[in-house]
């Protein structure tokens, strides 16, 4: 459900954004690292929908404000003439591999848990028919 | 939470992701076609764009003004005899500075290298420089069409003012400071039929053309000619 939800909301995405006209190439660094803030929330989203402690007003505003404090601090940076989007960026992909890191262990685990169970239900049905 | 609201939640703010990702992709698709890896050069490519980004806002704030003042001035001199043929005065000057997009009947004189013609197969004793267009050729036409009684030319969009240059560097031509290159649209405001006498036989287009270089001659009903673009200075005018 949730799968289905994320690839219609990506293709029909791709095909708004691919209509729409580009923005100034200035206010290209402060979109790139917005989009980075929003996929960190996107990866901190899907793992708490797996731990099912997912809050949709954390989630909002997760992303809301992750976005525009990042954007705020490029700003900053350009000002100060100091690349401060470098910890935002390093501070959001490590999050994301973070996330990435729980969501591959919750699959694999579920993965490796059935087989273990089948196992048991085989060798139960086994010992059973000797009986 | 329902897992139907959360499914929905996630599905938009996919969607404004992915919005956003095309956006910053098409952008950085456009400014960068020539890509350089060294970083410093980056940076400067960075700072011409800005430059670039702010001198066109400048341009298109100067229209505005300009049109503003142009409104103003035939509102104030609408009741005075004297102040409105002065107004009419500096118009038509302004006109004939290039100083103002114009439109009128025309002709539209597009030329273009020959294009059956590569470093191939040129024949020996002939030389490739001979099939293409040179910033002499385009003299030749310009004066050609002055001489005929043309009143605004241009060429490429590149208005073709007092203070004009047309000189050859390198693969382009330079005009007014711009680089143009084939194929060269000229277009020129005036009576279109006089300016047929320009493809009579033994005329600088016959000649050219003979050397296969594609010449076409349209008569318009409107020419839209625009403004000169850079500066005219008067330092030494005294």
């Amino acid at each position: 459900m949730i799968l289905i939800a994320i690839i219609i909301g990506c293709i029909v995405g791709c095909i708004i954004g691919i209509n729409i006209p580009t923005i100034p190439y200035t206010y290209s660094g402060y979109l790139a690292i917005a989009i980075i803030a929003a996929l960190d929330s996107v990866f901190g989203g899907i793992t708490s929908t797996l731990k099912r402690n997912f809050d949709m007003k954390i989630f909002l505003s997760g992303f809301f404000v992750n976005a525009i404090l990042a954007m705020l601090l490029t700003y900053l940076g350009e000002k100060l003439n100091v690349d401060i989007y470098l910890a935002a960026v390093i501070v959001f992909v490590g999050r994301m591999f973070d996330n990435l890191g729980k969501i591959r262990r919750y699959y694999v685990e579920k993965i490796t848990t059935r087989k273990i169970i089948a196992k048991a239900e085989a060798t139960i049905k086994k010992a059973n028919e000797e009986k | 939470m329902k897992k139907n609201k959360i499914a929905v939640l996630l599905g938009i703010v996919c969607l404004i992701l992915t919005i956003a990702i095309i956006i910053q992709v098409n952008t950085i698709k456009r400014t960068s076609s020539t890509v350089s890896k060294r970083f410093s050069e980056d940076n400067i490519r960075d700072e011409v764009l800005k430059w670039k980004e702010k001198y066109d806002k400048e341009t298109q704030n100067l229209d505005n003004a300009e049109k503003e003042l142009a409104k103003i001035r035939e509102e104030a001199t609408k009741d005075d005899v004297t102040a409105s043929a002065l107004e009419e005065q500096i118009t038509l000057n302004n006109n004939l500075l290039g100083l103002t997009d114009l439109e009128g009947k025309g002709i539209e004189l597009t030329i273009k290298d020959d294009p059956n013609i590569n470093t191939e197969n040129v024949a020996i004793l002939d030389d490739i420089s001979n099939h293409l267009v040179h910033d002499n050729d385009l003299r030749m036409i310009v004066n050609e069409l002055k001489n005929a009684g043309a009143e605004a030319i241009s060429i490429n969009d590149q208005r073709i003012v007092t203070t004009t240059a047309i000189t050859c560097i390198g693969n382009v031509i330079k005009i007014n400071d711009e680089k143009v290159s084939s194929p060269f649209v000229i277009k020129a405001i005036c009576f279109p039929e006089r300016m047929e006498t320009l493809t009579r036989g033994g005329g600088y287009l016959d000649f050219i053309d003979d050397y296969g270089i594609v010449v076409s001659l349209k008569k318009l009903e409107k020419v839209r000619i625009p403004k000169y673009t850079g500066v005219i200075s008067s330092k030494y005018m005294k």
